[in-house]
């Protein structure tokens, strides 16, 4: 058991993170450390667990056995509550100069415990410009045992001042045989469900679970995919437009809410909500404000997680597209939309793959708008537009 | 887990370690308390509380029957201690429920991921302790001079340097200067260290401090190892540790002047009330004025058309006669801080700072408790 076990198909750099963990110890123990440094970046492919791998090395530096897996520490930190590795986690849709100097002078103090004081940050990307100036600062001049974790799609999303002083952790997009093993394996799923789910979430792992283990999700991603073969009139684009917006909403808000309520649960809980007694409604009362606070958290986080439903679906969309455009050069590699065969024949034998290439484009020209506030549902119109005119 | 327990003791116990708790938890275990009866030879029930800069640790004695350990809300049970009936309290852990009994009053608490709680930071070494009361003293002679502007983290703690046998607390909001100097006992007699420790913390534990000792245990970034950077006190079976504020102190003993135009000896009491009758009239921003000449000092506040207050004392004034314009409140707390009955006001100019000290033990000697007061400039 190790705590670098929830890594899937990452070998090389399980073994260079391993290696860092022992010349941390080394650190620690006086010798020069060598191998070891105060900034990493993580970075990959969405669904290839950047930040799972930048938690495991986190709680692998805190861990005296290497990153054992069992003991308190090594909990703590996989929970999130050890006190010398500090989580950050923009909420919202970019995270500000502001919090970013709270942060550099929180990430100064020494480590309670002993050994490393970890800032994990992940998705480092929505910093903005004056708060990776901010960052830079802190990087550039570390505090001694203060361990920074970075988290990117790419390296390029940070400051290039930024990068050069952190060592760069690159990881794969996961084998579809390492997801389905991570399926079978660990979460028990049968193996043609696995499959089928890995394939259709292309070397996305939450992804690939979230279809495997969700009803819901599964229909979806279908009706989603239906959506290029029913394109056959101006009328239908907008439909279709409209149709997919209102799954993408509806998505976001399920998983907003059940989200939502486990940490209202939690925090009621440790307020003590639940115990009877006389004068116990009086205490819980007390909760108020640190729920407010909370339900101020949720609310900006909402607006990311609609953005993450609509290009979680319009990816979807490009892989059909992809995949059309693999049929139509002949190219013989793995189809993540398989089972829609005859749409994607009938696609790609009625159109070129310069106009694949182009409905591609306005696939990702659709997401580029959306991301610059475009009401969704014009963006999604313009784009179905697009798909039918080709 | 169970324990039986006399409901003073515990209720003492339970309220000091909640102070500690986060009144918005960063994480919601951080709301929890952790109660733990490690053997049930010991006697010894042990609460804890942290929330990731600041850990609170009580003990309090009890009849151990079963060991163990649990995490319950913490406010709630300070909620709950606090309206106990006067009978021993019975406490028991059932699966993810505990039972709290005292009198006819039950109570049941659900309890909280107890292993996903964060381990608290070990105790420093001791370096020396000091009488609990001074330490009191000293610390409440100083707290009002820190800044509550977190933006320079710098002025919002007290800066403690231990030298020998004595401790110098100092404190500054770029305004004033307080220090205090005070005697203790350290492990090691050629100790030269110092530490600034956040404020609100210090403050909060120098109040629950009566009688006896109280143990001073730090580790500086200088001495290499396990928890670098923190404090730690312990008094009478509680303790508490907090992370240091990470940033050099003012170098102030250079920022007292050494040579005087002008000194007053003043009665405080009398001058206390008499500033705060004057400055009934002045709102936060505006001065207290004061005319020192050779047998009184005339108190004025208020001018113009706006309400007007004017009062005269007798003082020993020594020197040119002067007139200066304090903030009543900044003056006021290095006055009433003063623990002897009378002080010394000692001047430069009317631009320059002034300096409030005690009248020393013995003559000659040095004063305890220093405040240096910037004075506002007259109009």
């Amino acid at each position: 058991m190790s705590v670098f076990d929830t890594l899937v198909g990452q070998d090389t750099v399980v073994q260079r993170l391993r290696a860092a963990v022992r010349a941390a110890d080394n650190l620690l123990s006086g010798g020069d450390g060598t191998g070891m440094t105060h900034a990493w970046l993580f970075t990959g492919p969405p669904g290839a667990g950047r930040a799972q791998a930048a938690r495991a090395f986190a709680a692998a530096l805190q861990c005296t056995h290497g990153g054992c897996g069992e003991c308190a520490s090594c909990h703590q930190v996989l929970a999130g509550t050890h006190p010398d590795v500090l989580y950050v986690r923009p909420s919202g849709l970019s995270f500000g100069v502001e919090q970013t100097r709270e942060l550099v002078v929180r990430a100064a103090s020494s480590p309670t415990g002993g050994r490393f004081r970890v800032v994990l940050f992940e998705d480092a990307d929505r910093a903005t410009e004056a708060a990776s100036n901010a960052l830079l600062k802190a990087i550039e001049e570390p505090a001694p045992r203060t361990v920074w974790l970075l988290c990117t799609p790419t390296a390029h999303d940070l400051l290039v001042t930024i990068r050069s002083r952190c060592r760069l952790v690159n990881l794969r997009t996961p084998s579809t045989e390492a997801i389905i093993d991570a399926l079978v394996t660990r979460d028990g799923i049968d193996r043609d469900r696995a499959v089928a789910a890995a394939r259709a979430a292309a070397g996305h792992l939450e992804r690939a679970r979230q279809l495997a283990t969700d009803e819901t999700a599964r229909a979806r991603r279908e009706e989603v995919l239906t959506i290029p073969a029913r394109l056959d009139s101006l009328g239908a684009c907008v439909h279709a437009a409209a149709r997919l917006y209102e799954i993408a909403e509806a998505d976001a808000k399920e998983s907003t809410a059940a989200l939502d309520e486990q940490e209202k649960a939690d925090l009621k809980a440790a307020f003590g909500e639940g115990a009877t007694g006389k004068g116990v409604a009086k205490a819980v009362r007390g909760a108020a404000g640190a729920l407010k606070e909370l339900e101020e958290r949720q609310k900006r986080r909402a607006t990311r997680i609609k953005r993450d439903a609509y290009d979680t679906f319009l990816m979807d969309l490009v892989a059909f597209y992809r995949d059309v455009l693999a049929i139509q050069l002949g190219a013989s590699v793995e189809l993540s939309t398989a089972d829609r065969d005859a749409d994607l024949r009938r696609v790609a034998r009625s159109s070129t793959p310069e106009a694949t290439l182009r409905r591609i484009d306005a696939i990702m020209e659709c997401r580029r708008r959306i991301n610059a506030n475009v009401h969704p549902q014009i963006a999604m119109e313009a784009m179905t537009a697009a798909l039918y005119l080709g | 887990m169970k324990f039986r327990v006399d409901r003073d003791a515990f209720a003492d116990a339970v309220t000091w370690t909640a102070r500690a708790l986060p009144a918005r938890p960063a994480v919601p275990v951080l709301a929890g308390m952790r109660l733990e009866v490690a053997d049930t030879a010991s006697d010894t029930l042990r609460l804890s509380g942290f929330d990731y800069e600041v850990s609170a640790q009580a003990s309090v004695d009890v009849h151990a029957e079963e060991a163990g350990s649990v995490l319950v809300p913490g406010r709630l049970l300070a909620e709950i201690v606090r309206t106990l009936p006067p009978h021993p309290v019975e406490f028991h852990v059932e699966g993810s429920r505990a039972l709290l009994t005292c009198g006819n009053a039950r109570f049941t608490l659900l309890t909280l991921p107890l292993e996903d709680y964060p381990t608290l930071p070990a105790m420093p070494r001791t370096i020396g302790s000091a009488p609990a009361d001074v330490f009191a003293t000293a610390v409440r002679q100083v707290l009002p001079s820190t800044s509550r502007d977190d933006t320079l983290p710098m002025l919002t703690g007290v800066h403690l340097t231990f030298r020998g046998d004595t401790i110098l607390l100092a404190a500054t909001d770029r305004y004033r200067i307080a220090v205090r100097e005070m005697w203790w006992k350290p492990e090691e007699v050629d100790i030269d260290t110092s530490a600034l420790v956040p404020a609100r913390t210090l403050g909060d534990f120098s109040r629950s401090l009566t009688g006896g000792n109280v143990d001073i245990a730090l580790s500086t970034s200088d001495s290499r190892g396990a928890g670098e950077g923190m404090i730690g006190f312990e008094h009478d079976g509680k303790r508490t540790t907090t992370r240091l504020i990470d940033s050099d102190f003012v170098s102030y003993e250079s920022r007292f002047p050494t040579e005087f135009a002008a000194q007053a000896d003043v009665p405080v009491a009398p001058l206390a009330e008499a500033v705060k009758r004057v400055a009934l009239v002045a709102d936060r921003s505006t001065p207290v004025r004061l005319s020192f000449t050779s047998s009184e000092v005339v108190l004025e506040a208020g001018s113009g058309d706006d309400a007007q207050a004017l009062e005269a004392l007798e003082v020993n004034f020594e020197g040119e006669p002067m007139r200066i314009a304090f903030n009543p409140q900044y003056f006021l707390d290095g006055l009433t801080n003063v623990e002897t009955e009378r002080a010394f006001l000692r001047f430069v100019a009317p631009t320059r700072p002034a300096v409030i000290t005690g009248t020393p033990a013995k003559e000659g000697g040095k004063p305890d408790f220093r405040y240096l007061v910037m004075p506002l400039r007259l109009a």
